[in-house]
């Protein structure tokens, strides 16, 4: 009987001491600034014990921001977001912000563990629609906090854009990355080759090479033409020769870069929705001709890398200097410069994105902050929240790349960029690429949203992978494969 | 237990005796003792085992949903139903019994000859051999996989560029169906050393005179080692076969790290364990995941208990007193 007395007290023990060292957070007891995530916040560094609510640490309430869903998780973005909680945490006494950084690619999971474990952060963000639809139905309607706010710098449909289609609104504009097509110069100008239009014309449609041999509408007919130019071998061999060696590629001519997803690609055809009204799915016929083009482009005419040999050259392509063109989004100016290994990535320009039977669609991700509807502490959370989507706003979005929504900010934000890459980027072709944004967006919700992703992931790979795929019988197997997680997921 | 210390023998005093004296107070009070000793142990596999394990096997009977408003519900067995039907489980356990079957004698049979040549008295330098052999085991495995990622790259890796030295194309080792298993188990082979190092003690112990014995006899060295060496360490090639057995079964980290979990190429490299961190880590559905989880031990149980019960037939244990 001793003994089990012993026992008992041995294991009541090592549960007080798990309990009391594990880790803080708004619903705990005890919390430290940032004791979660892959680097944290030390400016505050103190531990602090909660009173009566649980995110007050002595006299000011704990708020956690989590960062790595969307942007935020590179290094070169941590600097300015740990300036951004210092400045905040010294501008006032009531409130602790702590930030937890998370790499994107462990960050989904760690968010739900969190969720799950009821140690939930407060904040999350920046966060697109991607991000978000994997948390749908877990965010505070800010509906009542929004009203006693200044909301007159943003326009009226861009706060409109944040409701969720029950009406509930959970974010406020924060920032907006257009698509656009990056250019090396340098290649252009070794192929004698003009440059991609600057400009996009009224109806978003451009010419290429005006005045020159080269002069066609600017679409995917004169990309392809112009990226076997553009495309080259070991041997110095362009794409346009037959005796081109596709397997030994040093420089390809057009790439989806860090935009491969399929529903991302497939979307700068033509916008699309790939659910029909019966909940059945009907990959849109625009996303299936580009996944043709885009699997030819690779296997076919060698003019954009494969995985294997994106393996091979880092699948941050276009950083090395050897692809000449690049359909992505704005926010893709963190990536380019890389200082420390004495990359300046001055290489480079915007031009518009070519047209697909006549129309432009410029893929938009937009960005903003959440609270979890879980926050122990609403006010606190809004306060900080309204923080970083205003003052804070212009740091974080020349650290993230973004387009600010607020567009008084435009200005001083292209100039940091400027100061970032001072070749002289033709910044407003991306700006107006906000004109031909895709609606309904690429990232429009379905039910399974995880799994739809996943079972996309599984064509990309063989777009990327197989050069024997029979891709129209690849969508037919994903159209089923999709109906399927429609039905299992639908509410 | 008799300890023999040249004055006589003499009763070690923790030596088990009658049942009787196993009860006496003074047993007692040593056992408590003991007990005290491995708390630690005990409280630990409480804490970090079998409690999480008794709750995966009530959540396989749950919707338990990591990021779901809804609160979880007790489903009976509609998990385990779905694992029947799911097509996916059919898919990622038959990729996963294609890889055992030629992962396992690989994992056994290459590290045993190995351990072969390096016991060979005429070989020189055999330390060093050892030691060589062994080093790759000490890196840490994610390492040595990115690394094999980039030699075995079909476009830059060295192995490519040096089979068309000779004139051979080499494949895509890793995004050709056919060739990603092969080229999995190599990656394995990397990992051989701690199997070869034990297959070495084993070797090391069998006893010369028997090998004495079947030279006298004229035996050849094959002779030898099929009727020698290899029945006195059929033990060792028993726990050989148990440890990577289970191995496979769990088979995760290679093609999570060259893949990224994605299964490519074609889902040839979406082993069951992959599946698994799917449904639990990407789709957050851990009610599902704990139903795989726990039929996976099943099976691994199941199939372990198999070779146990098999071990009778070819496992001689009666060299190792």
């Amino acid at each position: 009987m001793r003994l089990w007395k012993s026992f008992a007290v041995v294991v009541a023990l090592m549960m007080i001491i798990a309990a009391c060292g594990g880790s803080g957070g708004s619903g705990d007891t005890t919390t430290t600034s940032g004791d979660t995530g892959t680097t944290e916040d030390q400016g505050a560094g103190a531990t602090s014990t909660t009173e009566d609510s649980g995110g007050s640490s002595g006299d000011k309430t704990t708020v956690r921001w989590f960062i790595g869903l969307g942007a935020g998780g590179q290094p070169e973005q941590e600097a300015a977001q740990r300036e951004v909680v210092e400045q905040f945490n010294s501008s006032q006494d009531e409130i602790e912000l702590v930030i937890e950084i998370v790499e994107n690619d462990v960050a989904y999971e760690t968010l739900a563990t969190e969720i799950a474990s009821g140690n939930a952060p407060d904040i999350i963000g920046p966060v697109g629609r991607d991000g978000s639809n994997e948390y749908a139905g877990l965010y505070l309607d800010i509906e009542s906090y929004v009203a006693d706010v200044d909301t007159s710098m943003w326009e009226e449909a861009a706060i409109e854009n944040q409701r969720e289609s029950d009406g509930t609104l959970v974010g406020l504009p924060f920032a907006s990355y257009p698509s656009v097509l990056y250019y090396n110069r340098d290649l252009f100008d070794e192929a004698g080759l003009p440059y991609p239009p600057s400009e996009y014309g009224s109806d978003g449609t451009a010419t290429y090479g005006e005045g020159t041999e080269w002069e066609g509408p600017w679409d995917y007919d004169k990309v392809t033409e112009i990226a076997q130019i553009l495309s080259v071998d070991g041997n110095g061999v362009d794409a346009t020769d037959p005796s081109f060696d596709r397997s030994t590629t040093v420089q390809w001519g057009f790439h989806w870069q860090w935009t491969t997803r399929i529903f991302q690609n497939g979307s700068y055809w033509g916008v699309g929705y790939p659910m029909a009204d019966d909940g059945t799915a009907d990959i849109p016929a625009v996303w299936e001709d580009e996944w043709n083009w885009w699997h030819g482009a690779i296997w076919d005419l060698g003019i954009s890398p494969s995985q294997e040999q994106m393996d091979a050259v880092g699948d941050n392509v276009f950083q090395t200097g050897n692809l000449a063109m690049a359909a992505t989004h704005l926010w893709y100016t963190c990536c380019i410069a890389d200082p420390d290994n004495g990359i300046t990535g001055d290489f480079w320009d915007l031009a518009a994105l070519p047209a697909n039977n006549g129309a432009v669609t410029a893929n938009m991700h937009a960005d903003t902050f959440r609270i979890l509807a879980s926050t122990e502490v609403p006010d606190e959370a809004f306060q900080v929240m309204y923080y970083l989507l205003t003052d804070a706003a212009l740091p974080l979005l020349q650290a993230y790349g973004g387009a600010p929504a607020d567009p008084s900010l435009t200005a001083d934000y292209l100039a940091g960029l400027d100061e970032r890459y001072p070749q002289g980027v033709n910044w407003q072709v991306a700006l107006d690429g906000a004109g031909f944004a895709d609606d309904p967006s690429h990232e429009a919700a379905v039910p399974g949203w995880g799994e739809y992703k996943v079972r996309l992931a599984e064509l990309e790979s063989a777009i990327l992978s197989d050069p024997n795929l029979d891709v129209n019988a690849g969508i037919a197997d994903l159209e089923s494969d999709l109906t399927i997680i429609f039905e299992e997921n639908a509410e | 237990m008799t300890i023999d210390t040249g004055e006589g023998a003499i009763d070690h005093p923790i030596a088990p005796t009658s049942p009787k004296a196993l009860t006496s107070g003074l047993a007692r009070a040593r056992g408590r003792a003991g007990l005290w000793f491995v708390m630690p142990w005990i409280v630990g596999f409480l804490l970090w085992y079998a409690i999480p394990m008794v709750a995966s096997l009530w959540f396989s009977f749950t919707d338990f949903d990591l990021v779901s408003n809804d609160p979880t519900e007790f489903i009976w067995f509609d998990n385990w139903r779905r694992l029947v039907t799911d097509p996916a489980v059919r898919q990622s356990a038959w990729v996963t019994i294609k890889f055992g079957a030629l992962a396992l004698p690989v994992a056994v049979l290459f590290p045993m000859a190995l351990a072969y040549l390096l016991v060979t008295r005429s070989l020189k330098a055999r330390e060093t051999f050892r030691a060589l052999f062994f080093m790759p085991s000490i890196i840490p495995f994610v390492a040595a996989v990115l690394i094999f990622g980039g030699i075995m790259n079909g476009q830059i890796g060295w192995v490519n560029k040096m089979l068309s030295v000779v004139g051979i194309n080499g494949p895509s080792w890793f995004t050709n169906e056919f060739w990603v298993y092969p080229s999995l188990v190599f990656i394995g082979l990397w990992g051989v050393g701690n199997a070869m190092i034990i297959f070495i003690a084993s070797m090391n112990s069998v006893p010369s005179s028997l090998y004495d014995a079947a030279r006298i006899d004229g035996a050849s060295e094959w002779q030898m080692f099929r009727h020698v060496t290899f029945p006195v360490i059929t033990p060792i090639i028993f726990y050989n076969l148990v440890i990577a057995l289970i191995g496979i079964f769990n088979y995760f980290l290679v093609p999570f790290v060259l893949n990224n979990g994605s299964g490519d190429p074609n889902g040839s490299t979406l082993f069951y364990a992959l599946y698994f961190f799917r449904q639990g880590f990407q789709f957050f559905d851990m009610g599902y995941a704990a139903t795989l989880a726990w039929a996976l031990f099943i099976v691994a149980v199941a199939i372990t208990g198999l070779l146990f019960w098999s071990a009778k037939y070819w496992v001689h244990y009666e060299f190792e007193s």
